[in-house]
């Protein structure tokens, strides 16, 4: 089975650094690596080399390929775009299992992998928890909706986003454990072709930005905080 | 006219006291009668059934369509999918359902429909809704199956889509042809740094946006509402394939409409004792054990966090954001909120948490509701007067 993961660099918060995954990202990661051999696990991101940490910890976590998808300016891209510029790319690389992290764009939409799935003509299933392979042609999934948390055998190709199933990033190999010498370069994978040019930024799909006009207040009492809550 | 405006000119619905109607004999002659000139904006909301009842949020989701409805001249259409079952079980749910606000229900019967929404099974059926009444807008209510059904949604529509938005009318000030109001839907961004406002007009596609579970719905609405049965193609052969399903123990927290978070520091006594305190609509989780799958469908209408960041879940602009802390901690790296409390003592919180109920919140209800009761006097004032000039 092919698996591509599709990563996207997280942006910091404050004066803290970014780390090298988001927490979803880590999580759907995690879940593809777990797969094993003879399973191959490919990580793809769009972006400017700026953003390629996520990609040098997929390879350094055991990732098999590692694939920078360049072309458009993709950093405030709407996800139809951004859908169909990896959809393109995955088509190029022959992935049959696609996973992605449920809140992974700066937006936390988690709309992409749905334009993915349309792009591949693949089922698609939003925020799943856990995976297992099912075969060379299914694997399956647990997803919570509608009061149940149900086990499912979905069959490929499909897209699926991945939730974090816990509070915290996954123990993700490291390239000390990795231990097999030199990892592979990050290759560069370019869309300017036909296909290509009708890919274009939409931003204004997400919305135009807004100032909130709030400020913080200070309850004295836990009354206060209440009815400052209930306002 | 824009291509929103466009899209949105479909049908002008009359209420009829619970008829069924099958969507054949509405998409042939009967309809054309029911065409008006004037382009009227419709909005879809997705019904979330459980055990055969309409949720909560589903019912808040219909009354904000309603609230908004009068102001915008929308349309507002319930859309049901479900198992079949007896037309008087059908007619009970399609009454509250217009209680809460719709104008009309479009059903999908189906044998599978009853169980949780993915795209494989339930998606092509909304997009048939989304094609039989081109929609303005199309919500989810919160714990639904907004992120499952949403984001396809809008693919094959080309839309926007927002994870957790609020419904207002816009202050745009140019109205729709024939004076019709605007909406429009506003969202935070993700670090909560600021809104982002999508006004389907302006961006002339529809908007496809889950709501949040913000209250109780106000039932303006009226249970005389007809019911338009849709045809239902026949499910293809099983794609996706169930192996087990189980009570989700977490499922209460998207559907609470206030959402009271524990960090690690609190100790296990409080935490006991606040989730005693708590009411039936406010859901009390410790971050280190809900897993946070129940929190991004999460949308309500406060998050208190205890000695915790307040952002964990999914708030909406109208979300009201508060912490709780000892009196050392830091709320400088616990992220944006409206409201801080230094705790000198936990058991005064326990004291006052049922205070954050809704049902608790008389005054504060009262308010809402002549609110809306003014604005609509305002409007009936308006219509009048206009009618008025009218006359020669």
């Amino acid at each position: 089975m092919k698996i591509v993961v599709c990563l996207h660099a997280p942006r910091g918060r404050g004066d803290a650094p970014p780390p090298a995954l988001g927490t979803d990202d880590a999580h759907a990661l995690g879940l593809a690596l777990a797969f094993g051999a003879p399973h191959t696990v490919t990580a793809l991101l769009a972006g400017p080399p700026t953003d390629a940490a996520p990609l040098e910890r997929a390879l350094a976590a055991g990732a098999a390929r590692a694939v920078r998808l360049v072309g458009e300016d993709f950093g405030s891209a709407d996800f139809h775009t951004l859908g169909q510029a990896l959809g393109t790319a995955i088509k190029r690389l022959g992935g049959t299992l696609v996973l992605t992290g449920a809140r992974s764009d700066d937006d936390g939409l988690g709309a992409v992998a749905a334009s993915i799935a349309r792009h591949v003509n693949a089922l698609h299933v939003a925020c799943i928890e856990e995976l297992t392979p099912a075969g060379e042609d299914a694997v399956e999934i647990t997803v919570r909706g509608g009061g149940r948390r149900r086990r499912l055998r979905v069959p490929l190709p499909a897209v699926l986003s991945v939730v974090a199933s816990g509070p915290g990033a996954p123990d993700l190999p490291t390239l000390e454990s990795r231990g097999e010498g030199p990892l592979p370069t990050i290759e560069i994978l370019s869309l300017v072709d036909p296909e290509a040019t009708v890919v274009r930024r939409r931003t204004e799909l997400l919305g135009q930005p807004e100032l909130p006009q709030r400020t913080t207040e200070e309850a004295t009492t836990a009354e206060a905080l209440v009815t400052a809550l209930a306002r | 006219m824009t291509q929103g405006a466009r899209g949105v000119r479909d049908l002008h619905v009359t209420r009829s006291p619970g008829p069924r109607v099958r969507s054949g004999e509405a998409a042939g002659a009967s309809v054309a009668s029911r065409i008006v000139e004037a382009p009227l904006p419709n909005l879809l909301v997705l019904i979330d059934l459980r055990d055969g009842v309409p949720t909560e949020p589903s019912l808040f989701a219909l009354s904000e369509a309603r609230r908004v409805a009068h102001d915008a001249g929308v349309t507002v259409f319930a859309v049901l999918m479900c198992d079949p079952r007896p037309e008087a079980e059908i007619e009970r749910v399609a009454a509250r359902l217009g209680v809460a606000g719709a104008d009309k229900v479009l059903l999908f019967e189906r044998v599978g429909l009853d169980a949780p929404a993915l795209d494989a099974t339930h998606g092509a059926l909304l997009h048939l809704a989304a094609e039989r009444v081109p929609p303005l807008l199309v919500l989810f209510p919160a714990g639904g199956a907004g992120l499952q059904l949403g984001p396809p949604l809008a693919v094959r529509l080309g839309a926007a889509f927002a994870a957790a938005a609020d419904l207002e009318v816009s202050d745009s000030p140019v109205p729709l042809v024939d004076s019709v109001g605007r909406l429009c839907l506003r969202r935070w961004r993700r670090d909560l740094s600021a809104y982002r406002r999508l006004d389907p007009v302006e961006l002339e596609r529809p908007v496809i946006a889950v709501l949040g579970a913000h209250g109780h719905a106000r039932d303006a609405g009226t249970p005389d509402v007809e019911i338009e049965v849709m045809e239902t193609p026949a499910a293809g052969p099983a794609r996706i394939i169930e192996l087990e399903s189980t009570v989700d123990e977490h499922a209460g927290v998207a559907l609470a409409s206030v959402l009271v978070v524990l960090g690690p520091t609190v100790g296990a006594d409080v935490a006991a004792k606040l989730a005693a305190a708590a009411p039936p609509d406010v859901a009390v989780v410790d971050l280190a054990r809900v897993p946070p799958a129940a929190l991004v469908v999460s949308t309500p209408r406060a998050i208190l966090a205890v000695e915790a960041a307040a952002n964990v879940a999914a708030p909406s602009p109208r979300t009201r954001l508060g912490l709780a802390l000892a009196p050392t901690t830091d709320a400088s790296a616990l992220g944006r909120t409206d409201v801080v409390w230094r705790a000198a003592a936990w058991d005064e919180l326990v004291a006052t948490l049922p205070r954050l109920s809704k049902g608790a919140q008389p005054e504060q209800r009262e308010q809402d509701e002549q609110g809306e009761q003014g604005k609509q006097d305002k409007k009936d004032k308006k219509d009048k007067k206009d009618k008025k000039d009218d006359t020669p």
